[in-house]
């Protein structure tokens, strides 16, 4: 039996940050989404036990939010993989340097400060923006598009913040379909279409379910898209709980919010692993 | 004999280097074709311009009198084999086989028919059919790649390194099963090999390549016996390059004399080329010893004797070339343009 105490010194780190800076503040969390709300004196009223908190969050109002960051989360996560893949395929087939230099496009934009990243975005898209300058110009639309403030503003903001991470986490799984697979399928007879329907893409699935999942759970917690890119129709449950938290100070309301999305989080990811499971099983 | 594959003059070349110069081949229906040569010269690149993966520069590549220097590599059917094998991982052994016949939509009956017979035949038993390529030996993998390679009746077999990775007594194993293979299923093969001992016991013809060059081809006893030039000569086993006009040959020319040939003691007496010589070293073989006999004006020859004739380094005996031993070869390999 290898009894060495390195290994848990070399985990004690970790095993710090994670509970003084994870653990901690959920419990925090969880305490301060029990207190009695105050009546615009303090932030809560302490000593007091109470889940008035989570009647007030699971109303129709609350469970509306809840549905509209699902549909928000579903759609960013869909169009992050959905452009991600075949983005990821495109950087792989390039020979380096290329390869490194588009890699490091991708990224570039998370050396930006997310605040100019999505004001930069908001003058590209908004009305007097160069795109629809450019439109309108040739004719392509006759009006003026409602890009930002609006779902769509929401979704491509939060899909230009996710892209990045889908492309990282597709690109390593590629990188473990040796190129030889594919010569050895085409030498067997298959066409391109085939060798990706055949090989390429089984061998994705786990970088496929990884990038979906990661942009699932982003995708829940979607705050800086939708409040600087969406309308007031954009309301997630992160825009809500800043709101409550920091416009209103109510912040049980809050916390409890906090609680329902870490819940609804973990029920949307163990949902589509689930139903990912189901998709790979017939492989 | 119908001719199968036909290679004229490619040339192949990556920047400014060329990989290939000039190089022809031709195989013929069933027959055994080796590649020999260090690493580096071409053969590997041979392979895969066959196989289409790779396009020459300049020359052509027919297959049964079609040119198919154009075309890509799917629509070639060629069987091939990789040195890593390259089975699909995510596949079983049976669909790993199989997959040949699907791209080709060959109806389910005959497919499961025929993928079944070719692992019959390379002897892969049940329950290893059903295991993905992670879970099978090296020896089980090898005989995966190559029924995989067969089972949709391939023009020709094209087999890069596939025993280099095994060992010893497992590689000898297997290229007895792949010489029966070969003969039962009577398909054309080319093998690529840095291993002569495997070129020497397996091929119908063997090609010893250099320098992007294919220096020779013939049948291996052939290529062994009469090389063409020195470098074949001393890829292919042991040799003794000796001065021409020393054993009656002509100034520029070398004779090989293969360790084997020559003789000892009294033996050596009623040869036409006889001297007296020193042992300087022996080495142990097993069955045999390699002695390095010094003779006069540092003439030296490597001599193969049984091991039980107790040699002793030191000893002072006489040596032997038989007439029939000797073969004259020019003294320069094909200069490089």
């Amino acid at each position: 039996m290898n009894r060495s105490p390195t290994p848990y010194l070399l985990a004690t780190p970790a095993g710090v940050l994670l509970v003084g800076l994870l653990i901690g503040p959920l419990v925090l969390l969880l305490r301060v989404s029990l207190y009695e709300p105050s009546g615009g004196r303090g932030f809560f009223v302490p000593h007091t036990w109470t889940l008035t908190n989570y009647a007030t969050v699971t109303d129709a109002y609350g469970l509306r939010l809840l549905g509209f960051t699902v549909a928000f989360a579903v759609t960013v996560a869909t169009l992050s993989v959905a452009l991600g893949y075949p983005l990821a395929l495109f950087v792989r087939a390039m020979r380096s340097p290329w390869q490194q230099l588009a890699l490091a496009g991708v990224l570039l934009p998370k050396l930006a400060s997310l605040f100019v990243l999505l004001f930069g975005l908001q003058q590209l898209l908004g009305e007097a923006g160069p795109l629809q300058q450019f439109l309108l110009a040739t004719g392509v639309i006759a009006t003026p598009l409602r890009l930002v403030r609006s779902w769509w503003g929401a979704v491509v903001a939060e899909v230009v913040l996710i892209l990045p991470y889908v492309v990282l986490v597709l690109g390593v799984q590629l990188g473990r379909i040796e190129p030889t697979w594919e010569a050895a399928a085409r030498g067997l007879g298959a066409s391109s279409l085939q060798v990706f329907a055949r090989l390429t893409l089984p061998l994705s699935l786990p970088g496929l379910a990884l990038a979906g999942q990661l942009a699932l759970m982003w995708g829940m917690g979607a705050l800086l898209g939708p409040l600087l890119l969406g309308g007031p129709e954009q309301t997630t449950l992160s825009v809500e709980i800043h709101r409550q938290a920091f416009e209103y100070g109510r912040w049980p309301r809050a916390a409890a919010l906090a609680v329902l999305l870490a819940g609804s989080v973990g029920l949307v990811v163990f949902t589509f692993r689930s139903l990912f499971g189901l998709l790979l099983g017939k492989h | 004999m119908t001719e199968v594959l036909r290679v004229i003059e490619v040339t192949f070349g990556y920047g400014r280097g060329e990989v290939l110069r000039q190089l022809s081949l031709s195989v013929a229906e069933g027959q055994f074709v080796t590649l020999l040569g260090p690493s580096g010269c071409g053969k590997t690149t041979l392979l895969n311009l066959i196989a289409g993966t790779l396009t020459p520069r300049s020359g052509s590549i027919h297959l049964r009198g079609r040119d198919v220097t154009a075309l890509p590599p799917e629509r070639r059917n060629l069987g091939m084999v990789y040195q890593h094998y390259a089975l699909f991982p995510h596949l079983s052994a049976r669909r790993n086989v199989a997959f040949g016949l699907e791209v080709r939509r060959v109806p389910r009956a005959e497919r499961d028919r025929k993928v079944e017979a070719m692992l019959d035949l390379v002897g892969l038993t049940a329950a290893e059919r059903e295991r993905k390529p992670g879970e099978l030996s090296g020896g089980q993998q090898q005989r995966v790649a190559l029924a995989r390679a067969l089972v949709f009746a391939p023009e020709l077999l094209l087999l890069d390194e596939p025993l280099a990775n095994l060992d010893r007594h497992l590689r000898d194993q297997l290229r007895q099963e792949l010489h029966r293979l070969q003969r039962e299923t009577r398909v054309a093969a080319i093998l690529v090999t840095h291993d002569q001992e495997e070129a020497l016991v397996i091929s119908d013809l063997l090609g010893v390549m250099a320098g992007g060059r294919l220096l020779q081809v013939g049948p291996p006893a052939e290529v062994y016996h009469r090389p063409r030039t020195p470098f074949v000569a001393r890829f292919l086993g042991e040799a003794n390059l000796l001065p021409g006009p020393l054993l009656g040959g002509e100034p520029g020319q070398l004779v090989l004399v293969r360790p084997e040939r020559c003789l000892l003691g009294s033996a050596a007496e009623s040869c036409p080329w006889s001297w007296e010589g020193r042992i300087r070293t022996l080495t142990f073989l097993g069955a045999d010893v390699l002695a390095e006999v010094a003779g006069p004006a540092e003439l030296s020859l490597r001599v193969r004797a049984r091991a039980r004739d107790a040699l002793r380094p030191g000893e002072l005996l006489r040596v032997g070339i038989p007439a029939d031993a000797i073969w004259y070869i020019p003294d320069a390999d094909e200069a490089n343009p």
